[in-house]
């Protein structure tokens, strides 16, 4: 229960820092919007053909976005050296963990709200009714970046060229998720029901709880170290 | 609370912060932590606080082991850092709110409200730390404190940015905290104002403990082992 009530605490604070900058929301919607924009007027097929490439396109702007939120993840932290303030206090090092992927998993979540929807009038997509099994699918798949994320994110966070750095230490472990998600989403998007994805569902589904679970054993150590 | 540090010994690559540090503390001592820059006060603080793992030796609170995942025993340890550990973009009440919680005291509006009277914030409770000086920030810390009462206190050059009045209420709090059988330690390069409010005296250098004896007057052993840091022919009175 300490270590809920410590996650919402934390969650409390960084929600309410960012209601006050605004900072990595405004910038990762103008950001997802801008890419969603760029794809359209690069590429100009028919809707059958859209409809394949959707999810690679929609997953290779949340790859982008979402990694500018996490860039800013431990913005609060650094400032007049809070991360001390946090590591000096008794709280869970887990709790930590399990708040900033939920603020990470909220602002991707918002974005893809706007984002999902936009991408279906640019593409003049018609099949709106799958677009609840896709958020799900686009759901499972945010959780094990943010996760996944939040990890690497706190690695990388003594690093010089941090920025540089996350991307490149986390889209190598991203790539079962962004597989298994495409997978399905493709699936969705052609038969209409999860059908021949169920296997890279429970794949997303295991990768979520398994990271989720060593991320919160595991996050003393990383941001002691 | 006793605390034991036993071999103590910092290395950042190849260069040693800290070597062979030994020392006690017993309750209600005000501890001065004197020293050259880079003489290594800054890291024995962050090791005493838990936030720095040394290289060897051990740090023992009341006989626990200070090591990654004791995360009870950072309850009983503070570290003022005079205009650090805030968060800019929460309001002073909100801070205070922010860290009791944190530390499972959630205090009542009442509690908040005399810490920040005690500290002349009141008029400034709902400000964002952002809007704070550097001075504000400090007497901020100080009421943090005050409302989390750890049983050892730690403090890294508190003086730089606090006036007259501050100062005086710096002090008054951590002579306080001493009168009620806690620890201060302090490290600082205003040797007269630490040494006057004082109990004992650490000076390191170079990373090695070159000097520990309890507060006396006259004290000829102090003078001898800091003159050597002073410029040529000053005191550490004047």
């Amino acid at each position: 229960m300490a270590l809920l009530r410590e996650t919402y605490l934390l969650l409390w604070k960084d929600l309410l820092l960012e209601l006050r900058r605004r900072d990595s929301l405004l910038t990762m919607f103008f950001f997802g919007t801008l890419l969603l924009f760029v794809f359209h007027f690069s590429f100009d097929p028919a809707p059958e053909k859209v409809a394949a490439m959707a999810p690679a396109l929609l997953w290779l702007a949340f790859l982008f976005t979402g990694t500018l939120g996490l860039a800013q993840l431990f913005h609060a932290e650094r400032e007049n050296h809070c991360l001390d303030a946090l590591l000096l206090s008794p709280l869970d090092r887990g709790a930590l963990f399990l708040a900033k992927s939920c603020f990470n998993l909220v602002l991707m979540v918002l974005v893809e709200i706007v984002v999902i929807p936009l991408f279906w009038i640019l593409f003049n997509l018609r099949s709106w009714n799958l677009l609840p099994q896709l958020f799900l699918v686009t759901l499972l798949g945010t959780v094990g970046f943010c996760v996944l994320g939040t990890i690497t994110s706190a690695i990388t966070l003594r690093a010089r060229a941090r920025e540089l750095l996350l991307p490149l230490v986390l889209f190598p472990l991203m790539i079962p998720v962004i597989l298994a998600t495409i997978r399905c989403m493709e699936n969705v998007l052609r038969t209409g029901e999860f059908g021949d994805a169920i296997p890279w569902l429970r794949l997303l589904i295991g990768f979520d709880v398994i990271f989720l679970t060593v991320g919160v054993l595991i996050f003393d150590w990383v941001i002691e170290s | 609370m006793h605390i034991t540090v036993e071999k103590l010994a910092k290395a950042y690559g190849l260069l040693w912060a800290l070597r062979e540090i030994n020392f006690e503390l017993k309750p209600g001592e005000f501890v001065a932590i004197l020293g050259p820059n880079g003489a290594g006060k800054t890291t024995l603080l962050r090791i005493l606080a838990g936030l720095v793992l040394p290289t060897g030796g051990s740090v023992r609170l009341d006989g626990a082991m200070l090591s990654r995942g004791t995360t009870a025993l950072r309850t009983k340890i503070g570290f003022l850092a005079p205009a650090d550990h805030l968060y800019e973009n929460l309001t002073v009440k909100e801070n205070l709110h922010f860290f009791t919680s944190l530390y499972h005291q959630k205090k009542n509006f009442d509690a908040i409200n005399q810490a920040l009277k005690t500290v002349n914030l009141t008029d400034r409770a709902g400000e964002y730390v952002v809007n704070l000086s550097s001075g504000m920030k400090c007497r901020l810390s100080i009421a943090k404190w005050q409302l989390l009462q750890p049983d050892v206190l730690l403090l890294d050059e508190p003086y730089g940015v606090l006036d007259g009045s501050g100062v005086d209420l710096l002090e008054g709090f951590l002579q306080g905290q001493c009168a009620e059988g806690r620890i201060v330690v302090v490290a600082s390069h205003h040797v007269s104002r630490v040494l006057k409010i004082s109990s004992r005296a650490l000076i390191l250098n170079q990373g090695r403990l070159t000097f520990d004896e309890v507060k006396r007057e006259p004290w000829p052993n102090f003078d001898k082992a800091y003159g050597e840091f002073l410029p040529h022919g000053e005191s550490w009175r004047s």
